[in-house]
């Protein structure tokens, strides 16, 4: 931390003091972010090391899902598959984004012990290697985005501007969960599974397999206190042609200013005892 | 600008840790210590071990010196908190110079990735720009002596092999400060040898070695100051001549 050629260290306390070292660790882990980029990338190809596709398989394995899904359920439900199959295709990929990245953020810190253990590295720099290497993913995943868009003509009216406003509303929100999960998970063994639950739980009761527009208006609250929903329909509507909820933003900042204190406040806390949780 | 000289300040250093054992790191026994009203577990709180209390220490360019003690005394300790790693819960550590900590061979050494793969690694966390790697890529791999091996997986490599890797990753970068957990004898014969030297050059290099280690004949060769920790309690630095003296003490 400090620079390169200067660390100070000490015993001092207090709540106003523990807050300004957490944003020293969060500003340096910025001037470093190369590094947690390298570490997000090597993530990415490793493992996907000594197989022929490398990380394409990130994009088969996911278009395979995509169309099965799509063609099956489409079925089922008895919905049109021009409307169906864009809708699971975005569906899925944006909200696997925020389910990994939530999921993989319970080893963010475990994974990082060695390091942490020896060297004065930015805490924040592993939390930022975890959103990376999902966002990276996520690029992969766009291949099958645009694939479909493009196949079934909504590439024309998708209202791109408005996706990535989305796009940056669910990193901002997506990016305070997965750190409060590393710190809690790097304390508590437990949280892992509870987060894993909860993902999937997320996963049946948002609207990624099944149209929003089926719920009644008396169910609707479903909808509206699901923070995966919004998240999900700030990059998903935009991309289909819809327009987003003004309310859909209001709750995603407010979501993003609460988590943030709040995850922020945690980490001045534990800071100083991360690295003998692990 | 001129970076101020190299030197190594702390002052009444104190390091606890808490103990989390694997009872405390289930959520079940947390909460059900707090409905029991803590009956369960000790009575609150966590168990403490002072791992170094109230360390002082001056370094100052030059000085090369041996931390001696038994198993568990702090020496490893003493070095994560120098490196910057753990956080005084007493005190101050303040070290100027870069620092570089040779505390354990296999930081950031991914099995599964190529030997090129790992030295490029090590390189990036130890503050290298991916220029400078490339710089200095030839003459690390031409050190490791591995050849046509480091564009293989290092999992395909023998525990020397990894050591030779290892340690020709973990000392291309140039430091003020370098900071070593015991001696890090690796490699066959050959190696130990241009091991040695080259080690022997990394620390006329660095201002200020900080060397943890249990032999005697290697901290008279490198060091010119003595340590002694015991339970986490430091003696006073003195010179290694009074090496003997301090032993047997």
């Amino acid at each position: 931390m400090d620079t390169a050629t200067h660390m100070l260290r000490t015993g001092r306390r207090g709540p106003l003091f523990e807050v300004q070292m957490a944003l020293r660790d969060l500003r340096s882990s910025a001037q470093r972010i190369d590094l947690a980029w390298s570490l997000a990338w090597h993530d990415v190809v490793s493992r996907y090391r000594g197989s022929i596709l490398g990380p394409l398989w990130i994009t088969l394995s996911m278009g395979v899902m995509v169309l099965g899904i799509g063609l099956l359920w489409g079925e089922l439900f008895g919905v049109e598959l021009r409307t169906f199959i864009p809708f699971v295709a975005l569906g899925i990929v944006f909200f696997g984004t925020v389910t990994t990245t939530i999921n993989e953020g319970c080893d963010t810190f475990v994974q990082a012990a060695g390091m942490l253990s020896q060297t004065a590295l930015p805490m924040f720099t592993f939390v930022w290697r975890t959103v990376l290497r999902n966002l990276i993913n996520l690029g992969h995943h766009l291949v099958i985005v645009l694939a479909v868009l493009a196949y079934f003509g909504i590439w024309r009216t998708a209202n791109y501007p408005v996706a990535l406003l989305g796009l940056v509303f669910l990193v901002i929100n997506v990016a305070w969960i997965s750190m409060l999960v590393a710190i809690i998970s790097a304390r508590f063994r437990d949280i892992p599974q509870i987060v894993q639950s909860v993902t999937q739980a997320a996963a049946i009761m948002t609207p990624v397999f099944w149209l929003p527009d089926r719920i009644s208006a008396r169910h609707r609250v479903i909808l509206d206190l699901n923070p995966f929903y919004h998240l999900l329909e700030a990059v998903r509507a935009p991309l289909l042609g819809r327009g987003v909820a003004p309310h859909t933003y209001l709750f995603l900042a407010g979501l993003a200013v609460v988590g943030w204190a709040l995850t922020f406040g945690l980490f001045a806390n534990t800071r100083r005892r991360i690295v003998h949780y692990l | 600008m001129k970076a101020p000289p190299v030197s190594i300040s702390c002052q009444g250093l104190t390091l606890r840790f808490p103990v989390y054992g694997v009872d405390a790191k289930s959520l079940k026994k947390h909460l059900a210590k707090i409905t029991v009203g803590g009956r369960l577990g000790r009575s609150h709180g966590t168990t403490e071990v002072t791992a170094i209390s109230n360390l002082n220490l001056e370094l100052k360019a030059g000085d090369r010196l041996g931390l001696v003690g038994h198993n568990g005394s702090g020496k490893t300790t003493l070095l994560r908190a120098l490196s910057g790693a753990y956080e005084p819960d007493e005190g101050a550590i303040e070290v100027q110079g870069h620092i570089s900590a040779l505390l354990d061979l296999s930081l950031g050494i991914d099995p599964s990735a190529t030997g090129m793969d790992n030295i490029r690694l090590r390189g990036r966390i130890a503050g290298l720009s991916s220029k400078e790697i490339d710089e200095r890529l030839p003459e690390i791999a031409e050190f490791s002596g591995l050849g046509p091996f480091l564009e293989m997986p290092v999992k395909t490599y023998s525990a020397g092999m990894q050591a030779r890797l290892a340690f020709a990753a973990a000392t291309a970068v140039e430091a003020d400060v370098l900071l070593m957990d015991e001696w890090i004898a690796v490699g066959d014969a050959d190696f130990q040898k241009i091991a040695h030297k080259r080690l022997l050059k990394l620390v006329e290099r660095a201002g200020i070695l900080v060397l943890a280690s249990h032999d005697v004949e290697l901290l008279r060769l490198y060091c010119n100051k003595v340590m002694r920790l015991e339970g986490g309690v430091a003696s006073e630095v003195t010179p290694i001549k009074n090496l003997d003296a301090l032993l047997a003490a």
